[in-house]
């Protein structure tokens, strides 16, 4: 396990081997997010549209519009402690449910904050924590129901002091 | 064992969709850098969170250092039996920290 992560760590220092560190990074974890992939490492830097591309691959994603309520504060004075809300109006039936919902912040060195993954037993795909933001940004609330459709919402907030330690 | 902080509504009907809250005492170390490249070492964050509602998995996460020091993180489920809701924070260490909150109507 530890050759392995060595390997890894390499491949993903080297410039240009985002692709190589992602199939790598599946690998090692059996396809869990891979940015929670390589418990206690360093993962590499991540451009928010290499994020979007592994996530959801070609996937078109949609402006979600009134299909989900994200609240995030306008002004977050403390980057290291910013509360957003994300709830999804979505039906949660057997067959088509919000299997998982992302927030990714566009400015932070790793966008991928959390992946919650939801059940039909959770009733309502509603879910609230606290993020670290660089700086200011876009932060994106996106849902990825069990059909495979994808829906975004977008919103700026601006950051007075980043809570990302450089 | 740090322990987890869990709140539910006093007050819950059956059926009725219920917000968990829960919050947990963890550093959520940062990656450190140094000349702008990140120190190689072993960071202890929360990389995982579990729910059950009565042995059945109801919400999971996979966090990352960009979640804020001592997590919160609130959650839904349908309140359709009375039972026991467990969430369970697996941190890179190893360490896992456990809170429950019953159901009852």
């Amino acid at each position: 396990m530890n050759n392995l992560r060595r390997t890894f760590l390499k491949v993903a220092g080297g410039a240009g081997a985002v692709a190589a560190a992602v199939s790598l990074g599946l690998s090692i974890s059996g396809g869990a997010v891979a940015q929670g992939a390589a418990p206690g490492m360093p993962l590499p830097d991540e451009q928010v549209a290499d994020t979007l591309k592994r996530l959801f691959g070609n996937r078109p994603i949609q402006a979600a519009g009134d299909r989900i309520k994200f609240d995030a504060p306008l002004i977050a004075e403390n980057g290291a402690v910013v509360p957003v809300r994300v709830d999804v109006e979505l039906p949660m039936t057997k067959d088509d449910y919000v299997k998982n919902v992302y927030i990714i912040s566009d400015k932070n060195r790793r966008p991928v904050n959390a992946q919650f993954a939801f059940t039909p037993d959770s009733g309502k795909a509603a879910v609230g924590t606290n993020i670290r933001l660089a700086s200011t940004g876009d932060v994106r609330a996106i849902a990825e129901t069990s059909k495979g459709a994808v829906y975004e919402v977008k919103r700026e907030v601006k950051v007075t002091v980043g809570g990302c330690g450089g | 064992m740090s322990q987890v902080r869990i709140r539910i509504p006093e007050k819950i009907k059956p059926g009725e969709i219920v917000t968990v809250r829960a919050l947990v005492t963890h550093p959520m170390e940062m990656m450190a850098f140094k000349g702008g490249k990140p120190v190689e070492k072993n960071y202890d964050f929360i990389h995982k969170v579990e729910a059950t509602y009565n042995g059945r998995k109801v919400f999971e996460a996979a966090t990352t250092q960009a979640v804020s020091q001592n997590p919160f993180i609130s959650f839904t489920i349908k309140a359709d039996a009375p039972g026991v809701v467990k969430i369970m924070f697996y941190d890179t260490h190893g360490k896992t920290y456990e809170g429950q909150a019953e159901i009852k109507f």
